[in-house]
């Protein structure tokens, strides 16, 4: 829900999602591009400074969406670069770092990565889902998946609400009192999820009916802040990052 | 039962079950003229939204027959198509109507659907949310809306279609004081502009106040319809339903009665059309 609030207040909320869109890809494609850590590092850095800066996301606010990701990553990464196994005398788990030449491969890897993280944040904290979709269906993506998108996006927050009123009603009646009890509540509620997934499918295939739809689900498209400048920015900046990313460091 | 002189939408002998055998609509027949204001009244599993979902023509009688426009629906592709973008339907949870989580889009579903243009489309959505008064929330998430904007939105993405009928299913439900205010206030703006407006409630002190003649339903039966002129003189009659009695007009009865009160001006309608008309008595 952190990263709903910031797509929706960012300063750049009406900022065409295309024209952040490019960004992204070409951050990404920066990231492929660099040839050492310590690029690929300033570029992440670079990417979220935009977002802070420009798009006024708060700081604080990035970095704890990025967490999880980069712990995930950080994890990976110590994976990567030691290995375990079993022997010597006696049997014991013998731990190994991986030769000069390997090590410097994986933290290109991982700086790879963690500068694909910081455009995919900063993205998903500057655009609403909504926005997203229609840049896909701008692009051409198959209408049955826009629309699976659109119906899913919706009803994660109607199923939210269901799930958190179910809950709230079982525990007001010692529903989780003993662990037993506990199993038992969450039986009902998957159960009465299902009923309720069912029964509301069928209520929004009325609706839509009711509203004269036949086939795909189709919306007015929103109109963005001067989309022709900002795509042109947004591809100047990329191309910069890219650019950026070539110079040996 | 009186015929209306101008009926726009007609039920004649409709009886409707559901595949599990519950009764939806038994012999129903009702008739509403252009440009009335409607109240259906009826308690839980009376079957209002059985009513409504025919006059949509998303379930098709059993047997009977919907007349639109004096002529029988045929449910063809076509018509359909024709009857629902004539007849707007509101349901009533608006979680469960509400396809898009972008206010903006929600509301442009149904005319996107009509095949108009993007300008028009673009208008439209702007005075359907002007005339709920949501224009200032058009770019927030559904979401993040209360219940009674919630439903605001979806009367806005009926509007939009620009219906010459509009079905609510029972709107006021789950709606603060105010924002029932408020809803009575949109009905009449649209009503005054023409609209035929048929609602579901078991309200019957607003349903009292704000039609123009009330229907009773009575298991899946609509058992009478009345002018809301006559309701007043019949208080014993129309008590019998079950459904109780306009309050205001039981008060004004029998502060006639007493002889503080008079017939003077019509039949006061509302409480606060009541403390009006007492305050104009000299006593
Ligand atoms: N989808 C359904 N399946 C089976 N029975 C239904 C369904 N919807 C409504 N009913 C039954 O039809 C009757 C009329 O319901 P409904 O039209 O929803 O009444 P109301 O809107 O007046 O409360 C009720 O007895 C209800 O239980
Ligand atoms: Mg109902």
């Amino acid at each position: 829900m952190l990263i709903e609030q910031c797509a929706y207040t960012n300063r750049w909320r009406q900022v065409s999602p295309a024209a952040k869109g490019l960004f992204t890809s070409c951050g990404i494609v920066a990231a492929f591009v660099a040839r050492s850590p310590l690029t690929t590092c300033c570029l992440a850095v670079i990417i979220l400074a935009v977002a802070v800066v420009g798009a006024r996301v708060s700081l604080f606010r990035f970095l704890k969406v990025a967490l999880p990701a980069v712990l995930f990553l950080a994890v990976s990464a110590a994976t990567l670069a030691v290995s375990v196994r079993w022997g010597g005398f006696p049997l014991r788990l013998q731990f190994h770092l991986v030769n000069k030449a390997e090590l410097s491969h994986i933290a290109l890897t991982c700086s790879r990565s963690l500068c694909g993280i910081s455009a995919l944040m900063f993205f998903s904290l500057t655009t609403p889902m909504t926005d997203i979709i229609c840049l896909l269906r701008k692009l051409k993506f198959p209408e049955v998946m826009l629309d699976i998108m659109t119906l899913g996006y919706r009803a994660l927050f109607v199923f939210l609400e269901v799930i958190h009123d179910t809950r709230t009603a079982q525990m007001a009646r010692l529903g989780y009192a003993t662990p037993r009890l506990a199993m038992r509540s969450l039986g009902i509620l998957t159960a009465n999820l299902t009923l309720q997934v069912w029964q509301r499918s069928n209520a929004l295939h009325q609706a839509a009916l009711a509203r004269n739809n036949d086939g795909s689900l189709m919306f007015l498209e929103d109109e963005y802040h001067r989309p022709v400048l900002t795509l042109l920015t947004a591809s100047c900046s990329g191309c910069a990052l890219i650019a950026l990313a070539m110079v040996p460091l | 039962m009186t015929k209306a002189k101008n009926a726009i939408l007609e039920l004649q002998d409709v009886n409707f079950r559901y595949p599990d055998g519950s009764v939806g609509l038994n012999s129903c027949s009702m008739s509403i003229e252009r440009g009335s204001r409607t109240a259906i009244l009826g308690v839980n599993g009376a079957g209002k939204t059985t009513l409504f979902l025919h006059l949509n023509g998303i379930l098709r009688p059993q047997s009977g027959q919907v007349l639109y426009d004096e002529a029988s629906l045929d449910y063809g592709r076509e018509s359909l198509h024709n009857l629902r973008s004539r007849i707007g339907l509101v349901f009533q949870n608006p979680d469960s109507q509400l396809f898009s989580a972008s206010v903006r889009e929600d509301v442009s579903f149904g005319p996107m659907n009509l095949g108009l243009g993007k300008e028009i489309v673009k208008e439209r959505v702007a005075d359907a949310l002007h005339a709920v008064g949501l224009t200032d929330y058009a770019d927030k998430p559904v979401h993040n809306l209360s219940f009674g904007q919630k439903k605001r939105v979806c009367i806005a993405g009926v509007l939009a279609m620009q219906p010459e009928v509009i079905i609510l299913d029972e709107p006021m439900a789950g709606l603060d004081i105010a924002m029932q205010v408020e809803l009575a206030r949109i009905l009449d703006s649209l009503h005054a502009e023409g609209m035929t407006i048929i609602i579901a409630t078991h309200d019957i002190d607003f349903a009292y106040q704000w039609a123009d003649t009330i229907s009773i339903m009575v298991k899946g039966n609509c058992t009478a319809t009345w002018q809301i002129s006559d309701i007043a003189n019949s208080i014993e009659q129309f008590g019998s339903y079950g459904l109780g009695v306009p309050r205001v007009a039981e008060l004004h009865n029998a502060l006639v009665k007493l002889r503080l009160s008079d017939n003077g001006n019509g039949y006061p309608r509302s409480h606060q059309e009541l403390v009006k008309h007492l305050n104009e008595i000299v006593i």
